[in-house]
C-alpha cells in the first residue's frame, strides 16, 4: 500500500512540476506565438542553480562533484534563485533570438541553442559536474517532523500550491490588455505593430516570464529528486510538454492542466504496466514515437485541442465575460459569499 | 515608468468617432509628407523618388496599374518598409529612421492589401487591443497599476462600442476575425485604426472583398472621416471609390508620380492612359 501512495505521491509531484511547464508554454506559444523549442533550458538552469546553492562548497575532502555558484543556502532562497536564473536566461537567450524573424526560424533557432546547451553543460565538467550531474541536493522541506511517505505528500501539497498560484497569475495577466496584445502580436505581428505595440518588448516579457516559470519548476524538481543531470534533459523533453498543451487545448489554462494529465502523466504511466516486448528499452523508444503520432492525431482531428481557447464575450454595458468564469473570478465569488 | 492610468490612444465624444487631433502644424501644414522617396528590394527599385504631402481632413488617391508600386509606398509611409533614400515626415517630424510602431504612435493608422484582422480574438478584442494604447497594454501598467486601470478600460470599452454603433457592426461584435466575411474583416481593421484615433489613415485596397452593397456604405464612411480631419491616402483599384472619396488623385507607374491632380484631370491625361493601357 505504502508503495503505492509512494508511487502516487511521486507521480504528483511530477504532474504538478509538468502543469507549471505546461503554464508557462502555453503563455509564450498558446498567447504570443513564441515557439520556445528551448523549454527545457530553462528548467535545468534552474534546477542546477538550486541544486548548486543548497549543497554547499564543493571542495575539501570527499568533494565528488564540481559546480559553480556553490553555497549552502536557507530554504526556501535556492528555489528563489532558480526562479531568478530561469528568468535570466530567458532574458539573456531572448535578446539575441527573438528579433523579427519568422516563426520557424525562431523555433530552430531555439532547438540549435537547446543542443548547444546540453553539449556544453556535458563537456564543462566544472560548470554542473558534467554528465554525471549534481547529486544528494538536500531536502528543502526536511525541517518538518513527519515521516518519509507523509514527506512525499507535503511536497506534493507544496508543488500544487506554486501551481495554484502561478496558473491565477497568469490567467489573470494573459486575460488582460497585455494578454491581448501578445494574443495580437500571436495572429498578426505586422498589424499589431501597426497599432502601436513594440513586438520586440511583448516578446521579450513573455519569454522572461515563461522563463521565470521554467527555473520555479526546475527548482522544485530537483528538491524533490535530489539529483539533476544531463539525461534530465534532452530536448525532446519539452516535445512532451508542446503535445499536452496542443492535447489539452492552447490558450486554455484548464486544457494545458487536462493535457498535462493525459499526456506525461496518464499517457506515459499506462505504457509502464505494459509487458515488455521486443530487446530491452524498445519500449521507451516506442513511447517517443507513440508521442509524435498523438501529437499529429491531436492537430488532425482535434487542433484546438479537447478543451479550446475561450472566447470573451462582449456585453453593451459590462466587462467582457469570458465563455466559462476563470477560477479567479470563481474563487473571488465564492469568497464574497462566505 | 508607467502612468497610473494613461489615457486613451483615442478620445471619441458624442459619437464623433476617430476624429482627428488638432495637428500642431496647422491645417495648412501637411500631417504627412514623402520627401523623394526610394524603396528598393534588393537590386529592384520598387519606388523610384515619390513626393506627396496630405494635410489634415484631404483625402489623396494614390493609383497606378499593378505593380506601380503603391502598396511598397504606403508601406514606406507607415515603416513597415525601409527607405532606401528620401524623408518621410509626420506632422513636421522626421519619422523615416522610425520602425512602425513608433510612427503608429504618433497617430499614423493603416490597412493592409491582406486583411490583418487578428484572426483568434473577437471583433470587440481587436477593438480593445488597438484602443488600449501603448501606456494600457505594458506589462508593468497592467501588474502595477491594475486597480487605476478598471476606469480606463471601460472608457475603451465604451469607445469600441461607440465605434461598433457607428458602423452598425454590433452584431459582429463577438464574432472571431476568423469567423468574418471579406467586407467585415475590412471593416474591422478601419475601426481598429480609429480606435486609435489617428491623424493619418492609409488605406490599401480597402474595397477588396467588401460586398457591392456595403461599398457605398464605406465611402461615406471614409468620407465622413476625412470631414472629421483625418488625412486619408487611399490606394485603390475601384476607381468610382476613388473619384467618390478623393479630393486629388496622384497616379504611379513604375514607381514613380506620373499625374496628378482631381480625379478628371488625371484620367483624361495621356501619360495615366498609357500607363494603364500599355
Amino acid at each position: 500500500m505504502s508503495a503505492w501512495s509512494y508511487y502516487i505521491s511521486t507521480l504528483a509531484v511530477y504532474f504538478g512540476v509538468d502543469v507549471l511547464s505546461g503554464i508557462s508554454l502555453n503563455l509564450q506559444y498558446g498567447y504570443a506565438g513564441v515557439v520556445n523549442l528551448a523549454y527545457i533550458i530553462f528548467q535545468s538552469v534552474g534546477a542546477y542553480v538550486a541544486a548548486a546553492t543548497a549543497l554547499g562548497p564543493d571542495t575539501g575532502a570527499g568533494a565528488f562533484q564540481h559546480y559553480i555558484f556553490a553555497a549552502s543556502l536557507p530554504f526556501p532562497i535556492p528555489l528563489l534563485l532558480a526562479t531568478v536564473a530561469g528568468g535570466a536566461l530567458a532574458g539573456v537567450v531572448g535578446l539575441f533570438s527573438l528579433r523579427r524573424m519568422r516563426r520557424d526560424y525562431q523555433g530552430a533557432i531555439m532547438l540549435i541553442v537547446s543542443l548547444i546547451a546540453l553539449q556544453v553543460v556535458t563537456a564543462d565538467v566544472p560548470l554542473f559536474n558534467g554528465s554525471n550531474g549534481l547529486t544528494g541536493v538536500p531536502r528543502p522541506l526536511s525541517f518538518l517532523p513527519v515521516g518519509p511517505l507523509a514527506y512525499q505528500w507535503v511536497y506534493a501539497g507544496w508543488v500544487f500550491v506554486f501551481c495554484a498560484a502561478v496558473y491565477l497569475l497568469v490567467q489573470w495577466l494573459s486575460r488582460s490588455p497585455w494578454g491581448r496584445a501578445l494574443k495580437a502580436m500571436r495572429d498578426q505581428e505586422e498589424a499589431a505593430s501597426a497599432i502601436g505595440l513594440n513586438i520586440t518588448v511583448l516578446r521579450l516579457q513573455v519569454f522572461v516570464v515563461g522563463g521565470l516559470i521554467a527555473g520555479l519548476s526546475g527548482g522544485l524538481l530537483v528538491e524533490y529528486i535530489g539529483a539533476w543531470s544531463p539525461g534530465a534533459w534532452g530536448y525532446a523533453e519539452t516535445f512532451v510538454i508542446f503535445t499536452a498543451i496542443f492535447v489539452g487545448g492552447l490558450g486554455n489554462y484548464r486544457g494545458v492542466v487536462l493535457g498535462v494529465l493525459l499526456v506525461p502523466v496518464v499517457f506515459l504511466q499506462v505504457t509502464q504496466f505494459l509487458p515488455q516486448i521486443g530487446y530491452p528499452g524498445l519500449m521507451d523508444s516506442l513511447e517517443w514515437v507513440v508521442i509524435g503520432l498523438l501529437f499529429m492525431v491531436c492537430l488532425l482531428v482535434r487542433p484546438r485541442g479537447i478543451l479550446p481557447e475561450r472566447k470573451p464575450i462582449a456585453l453593451e454595458g459590462s466587462s467582457l465575460q469570458f465563455a466559462a468564469p476563470g477560477l479567479l473570478h470563481q474563487l473571488r465569488r465564492r469568497l464574497r459569499s462566505l | 515608468m508607467a502612468t497610473a492610468n494613461p489615457r486613451a490612444a483615442v478620445d471619441i465624444p458624442h459619437g464623433a468617432v476617430g476624429r482627428a487631433e488638432a495637428s500642431t502644424t496647422g491645417a495648412g501644414q501637411p500631417v504627412i509628407a514623402a520627401q523623394d522617396l526610394v524603396v528598393s528590394y534588393g537590386g529592384v527599385v520598387a519606388v523610384a523618388g515619390m513626393s506627396l504631402e496630405v494635410r489634415p481632413g484631404e483625402a489623396v488617391g494614390l493609383i497606378g496599374p499593378n505593380g506601380a508600386g503603391k502598396s511598397s509606398f504606403l508601406a514606406a509611409l507607415a515603416g513597415q518598409n525601409r527607405a532606401a533614400r528620401g524623408r518621410v515626415l509626420l506632422d513636421g517630424k522626421d519619422v523615416t529612421r522610425l520602425p512602425s510602431y513608433q510612427r503608429a504612435r504618433l497617430g499614423l493608422a493603416r490597412t493592409f492589401q491582406m486583411t490583418s484582422e487578428f484572426a483568434n480574438m473577437t471583433t470587440f478584442e481587436n477593438l480593445l487591443t488597438a484602443g488600449m494604447g501603448v501606456q494600457g497594454a505594458a506589462l508593468s501598467n497592467v501588474v502595477l497599476h491594475h486597480r487605476s486601470n478598471r476606469a480606463h478600460n471601460r472608457e475603451v470599452e465604451r469607445q469600441a462600442w461607440a465605434v461598433l454603433h457607428r458602423f452598425d457592426a454590433t452584431h459582429i461584435a463577438n464574432l472571431y476575425g476568423r469567423e468574418l466575411s471579406g467586407g467585415q474583416r475590412r471593416l474591422v481593421e478601419i475601426m481598429r485604426c480609429l480606435m486609435r484615433s489617428p491623424k493619418v489613415l492609409l488605406l490599401d485596397e480597402p474595397m477588396v472583398g467588401v460586398a457591392p452593397h456595403l461599398v457605398a456604405r464605406l465611402v461615406s464612411d471614409l468620407k465622413s472621416l476625412r470631414d472629421d480631419g483625418i488625412a486619408l491616402v487611399i490606394v485603390e483599384h475601384a476607381l468610382e471609390v476613388v473619384k467618390e472619396v478623393s479630393d486629388r488623385v496622384n497616379v504611379m507607374a513604375l514607381g514613380r508620380l506620373i499625374a496628378s491632380g482631381t480625379y478628371e484631370e488625371v484620367v483624361s491625361n495621356d501619360a495615366v492612359q498609357a500607363a494603364y493601357l500599355g
